[in-house]
């Protein structure tokens, strides 16, 4: 049982909707994977199902080689779900410590205490007057309560400011590097690219896409080429054309742009063919266009 | 046991840290108690004997009152703000949670009936023997079982207002068709005749058996044990049903 994480075909239908839609992958132990996708690409539902809290309407789920459902694979894992809510009438660290008291081997209270980020007097205050933010730091804490080997957190910094951000971040990746397997859905595109090492691209319930930041990056980002004409643009235009690398070429703000796969190519012929170019730019595309692009060419497939 | 304990004191302090359970719990029966026992004359045979009648009529409605609306309520509640989700992903089993729940409402019950008690006596100087102090005690913390588990039911609506209006209508409605706020003897016969078989009735009814110096009959346990198994089959039923996603 090398994986922590073992999905095999798995879909879910909610009254004749596919949620989730035949996926299959596996994680292993130690990376940081982050789903990827849209609102309503089913990342929820997949986060659910590996929770133990949905059941597949077909296929098989297994953590740490067991079903979700199991108490041992309870014991194991941490999670902070999308909607943050807290017990009323307890403070925070009587929280903190009510959910220690659920697991076997419970994470260290100073780690959790100074995970929360809360200072001393918030510790003492009833968890429900909170600000949504201090609430996720808090539910952030309690998904590590148990010392988690297999931490799932569902879109976790929505509502954090940008030091709450940097400072969970800065703990994911401590605990990753303690082992700590991470899986987390998120639809910033910056976050994945930056924390994960491994990205699941999801799109209306199938995986379309999976791989490192830079394989996906390097899969799906069209580079371009851009520069100023020196003579007769439309007469330059007829020349790229008939380039072999060169794919398609538009003018966009006063600057011709060549779209083609291979840069190098495409620039030696444009030159041994002695066109008439000045002032030439590489683009390199972001992965944010390529995520629109594979998000929004699945959709175009769907509706085919 | 240590999981046991955290929960139980969780729920206790989560409940006694909750000041508007002090005002459905406790301000209303006292008030009630006083209001009928020394501003409106019901023209009672024996005053010091409706005096102690009242006071459990009271200590019950208390009590049967936050099994009902208080559990139910923080039932729903819970479920509803997500925070029932988080629990079933940790490790902690569903009985100790639910006894958790048990526990709290218990020791909150024992304090209503304290502090009623307390104010039978200090309002009217109501004399029992420790006997019967301590039975019509343990009588109502025990016979709030059925009402209990009644909350549980209550607590699987969706939504917070549709069980918080539910509650309140089965509450009042057991309190008043069970004999609490007026004797059953007063109400038509119909009523009453309908009243016999209410759990409401045989709760109130194995108090003041106790209060009038004899003992709780066995048709009111067995009326209440016939309610509490009832709920509870039907509980079970519909968590079966729920959980089935």
């Amino acid at each position: 049982m090398s994986h922590v994480i073992e999905m095999n075909r798995v879909s879910k239908i909610f009254n004749d909707k596919k949620a989730v839609d035949g996926i299959s992958f596996t994680i292993g132990k130690g990376s940081i994977t982050a789903v990827l996708g849209p609102n309503g690409a089913g990342k929820t539902t997949m986060l659910s199902m590996l929770l133990g809290l949905l059941t597949p309407t077909e296929g098989t789920v297994k953590v740490f080689g067991l079903a979700p459902k199991d108490v041992k694979v309870r014991e194991r894992c941490g999670a902070m779900l999308q909607e943050v809510s807290v017990m009323d009438r307890l403070k925070v660290r009587e929280i903190i410590a009510l959910i220690r008291s659920y697991y076997p081997q419970p994470m260290d209270m100073e780690f959790l205490v100074r995970a929360t980020g809360l200072a001393p007097a918030d510790l003492n205050r009833y968890a429900e007057k909170l600000s949504g933010g201090q609430k996720r730091s808090l539910a952030f804490a309690l998904a590590l309560a148990g010392n988690p080997q297999l931490l799932f957190l569902d879109e976790p910094t929505v509502g954090l400011d940008t030091t709450a951000r940097r400072r969970f971040w800065d703990t994911v990746r401590e605990l990753a590097a303690g082992g700590t397997t991470i899986l987390f859905t998120t639809h910033y595109l910056q976050e994945a690219e930056e924390v994960a090492d491994r990205i699941l691209l999801f799109s209306q319930g199938t995986l379309v896409a999976d791989g490192s930041p830079e394989d996906i990056k390097a899969r799906m980002v069209k580079q371009s080429l851009s520069f100023l004409p020196s003579g007769d643009a439309a007469a330059l235009r007829g020349q790229l054309l008939k380039l072999a690398p060169v794919i398609d070429c538009y003018d966009k703000d006063g600057r011709i742009h060549v779209v083609t796969e291979n840069t190098d190519e495409a620039l030696r012929a444009i030159f041994t063919g002695g066109l008439a170019v000045r002032n030439v730019r590489i683009h390199q595309g972001s992965l944010d266009e390529a995520f629109e692009q594979l998000t929004h060419n699945h959709e175009e497939d769907m509706k085919r | 046991m240590r999981i046991v304990a955290m929960q139980c004191k969780a729920e206790m302090l989560r409940i006694f840290r909750n000041p508007y359970y002090v005002f459905w719990s406790l301000l209303m029966p006292i008030l009630f108690y006083f209001i009928f026992t020394r501003v409106v004359n019901t023209g009672a045979d024996d005053v010091s004997e409706w005096q102690a009648h009242y006071l459990m009529s009271m200590a019950a409605f208390s009590v049967m009152g936050s099994a009902i609306m208080t559990l139910g309520i923080r039932l729903v509640q819970e479920r509803t703000q997500g925070w029932n989700t988080f629990i079933r992903i940790t490790p902690l089993p569903s009985p100790v949670y639910f006894a958790g729940k048990m526990f709290g409402q218990t020791l909150m019950h024992l304090f209503s009936v304290i502090c009623i008690f307390a104010a039978g006596y200090l309002i009217n100087g109501v004399s029992l023997t420790a006997g019967q102090w301590v039975l019509s005690g343990l009588w109502i913390l025990a016979g709030s079982l059925p009402f209990l588990a009644l909350g549980t039911l209550v607590g699987f609506m969706k939504r917070v207002d549709t069980a918080s209006g539910v509650s309140n209508v089965l509450y009042m409605g057991l309190a008043v068709a069970g004999g609490m706020w007026m004797p059953l003897e007063i109400l038509p016969k119909v009523m009453q005749q309908i009243g016999h078989w209410l759990p409401s009735y045989n709760y109130g009814e194995g108090a003041w058996e106790i209060v009038g110096g004899g003992y709780p009959q066995w048709s009111n346990i067995l009326i209440l044990l016939g309610y509490l198994a009832a709920f509870m089959l039907l509980s079970v039923y519909i968590r079966k049903k729920q959980e089935a996603v």
